[in-house]
């Protein structure tokens, strides 16, 4: 049995690299399917960490995000920043970083499930979080309720 | 019998404790990097003067004094740090039974993969915050992974009173819910349970106790105190009995024959086909 080293390293462990190959870029890959190529996820190496960039329209406006799989991901949650500058508004972090999560340091208080969601469910999630945004935008009002 | 354990906290310690006091116990494996501090004299068992050596220093003490019979190694070392993981990789395939005593994430999922990759069962407790009330989960080589364990939970039960939204000025200020502490006595019970449901667990494996009712449940929880809307009452135990999901993106990775070099060339040309064009 090959060494399946335990500390998740995504890019410079076993087990990283083959949840990144087996379940991680596939998923990209099958988002990119049949998609207008400046909608498309890329994805490049910085450091230690995997950074994929894409654009989204959840309305009427594109934005360009950015979601950051960190070396612990995806014990970590992953996270996203929109690049192109936003109204200050309800759940928006420092850098423009989405408050997707709501990251705690127990298992109750965080709402990422390493067990069942990929990146690209942050793309989708980052989706519904900016047609929120473009709602709150006209009505002043955030159409979802406070996570809990 | 031999026992390795990450974490030696004010529950950690309890459970070391009892556990090493029991005769089968040969040998201690103990992975804990913190320093004794102030603030943990109120819950821990050390005294004021230890304030300042390292956690795992005192507990090899504590288990000298008691079990001088028992061999016992400790490493000042934060497990999911990438330059031990071949040692702990080496102990943990030598032990009969894996205990986790550490309340961060990251440290669960890491001790988890660690023990499927040795296929080794282990313990894992959690004290809920405030106290009032603590889970005990057993996890075996081939049922439920700390994956399949943490999204079942999230999904069907409710641990804790509803938390005050985030802190939109202050992102990186800690968040209130997590630092409502535990009584000592919450804590020790907790802990107590982890204890017993440990030796249960390796005397089982060693062939020592039948299999019994340990089979019809994975987790349990027991209640210290009534809370509206979570718990009822005080001093009931819910037992649930979690199975493998079959969709768990953590243990459905299994460990392949491709090489280090085959693994990064793959990455490589993924990566490729990825990057911007």
């Amino acid at each position: 049995m090959p060494l399946l080293i335990a500390a998740m390293g995504l890019l410079d462990t076993e087990l990283g690299k083959r949840r990144l190959l087996s379940i991680e870029l596939p998923a990209i890959e099958v988002y990119n399917e049949g998609r207008d190529p400046e909608y498309r996820i890329s994805v490049v190496r910085c450091a230690g960490s995997l950074v994929l960039s894409y654009r989204l329209k959840p309305c009427h406006n594109v934005y360009q995000l950015e979601t950051r799989l960190l070396s612990s991901y995806p014990i970590v949650p992953p996270e996203t920043r929109i690049l192109t500058p936003l109204k200050h508004c309800p759940h928006l972090l420092e850098g423009q970083t989405l408050c997707l999560w709501r990251q705690g340091s127990t298992r109750a208080a965080n709402r990422w499930d390493a067990s069942q969601f990929t990146c690209v469910f942050a793309v989708l999630a980052a989706w519904r979080w900016l047609a929120c945004y473009e709602l709150w935008h006209e009505t002043g009002e955030w159409p979802l309720p406070e996570a809990k | 019998m031999h026992i390795f354990q990450v974490g030696a906290g004010s529950g950690g310690m309890v459970v070391l404790d009892l556990i090493s006091r029991d005769s089968g116990v040969r040998r201690v494996t103990l992975i804990e990097p913190d320093l004794y501090q102030p603030h943990n004299v109120y819950r821990h068992v050390f005294p004021p003067a230890a304030v300042g050596k390292f956690k795992a220093e005192l507990a090899k003490e504590w288990v000298r004094d008691r079990r001088p019979d028992v061999i016992m190694d400790v490493f000042l070392a934060d497990l999911t740090d990438p330059t031990y993981q071949s040692e702990f990789l080496r102990l943990a395939q030598d032990c009969t039974v894996g205990v986790c005593a550490v309340d961060n994430e990251p440290a669960k999922y890491a001790f988890d993969a660690l023990m499927r990759t040795v296929r080794k069962p282990w313990t894992l407790g959690e004290v809920l915050s405030g106290g009032i009330g603590g889970w005990v989960h057993t996890l075996t080589p081939d049922g439920a992974c700390y994956g399949c364990i943490a999204s079942y939970l999230k999904r069907t039960t409710f641990e804790e009173t509803v938390a005050p939204p985030p802190n939109y000025a202050h992102p990186d200020s800690a968040i209130p819910e997590t630092t409502v502490p535990a009584s000592k006595a919450s804590i020790e019970a907790i802990a107590s349970l982890h204890a017993i449901s440990t030796l249960r667990l390796a005397q089982l494996y060693l062939g020592q106790r039948e299999k019994s009712f340990e089979n019809s449940f994975t987790s349990l929880v027991f209640t210290l105190q009534q809370v509206p809307g979570v718990f009822e009452e005080p001093f009931r135990s819910y037992r649930f009995l979690i199975p493998r999901s079959p969709s768990c993106l953590i243990c459905s990775l299994t460990p392949g024959s491709s090489t280090k070099e085959t693994l990064d060339e793959a990455l490589d040309q993924a990566l490729a086909r990825l990057g911007p064009q």
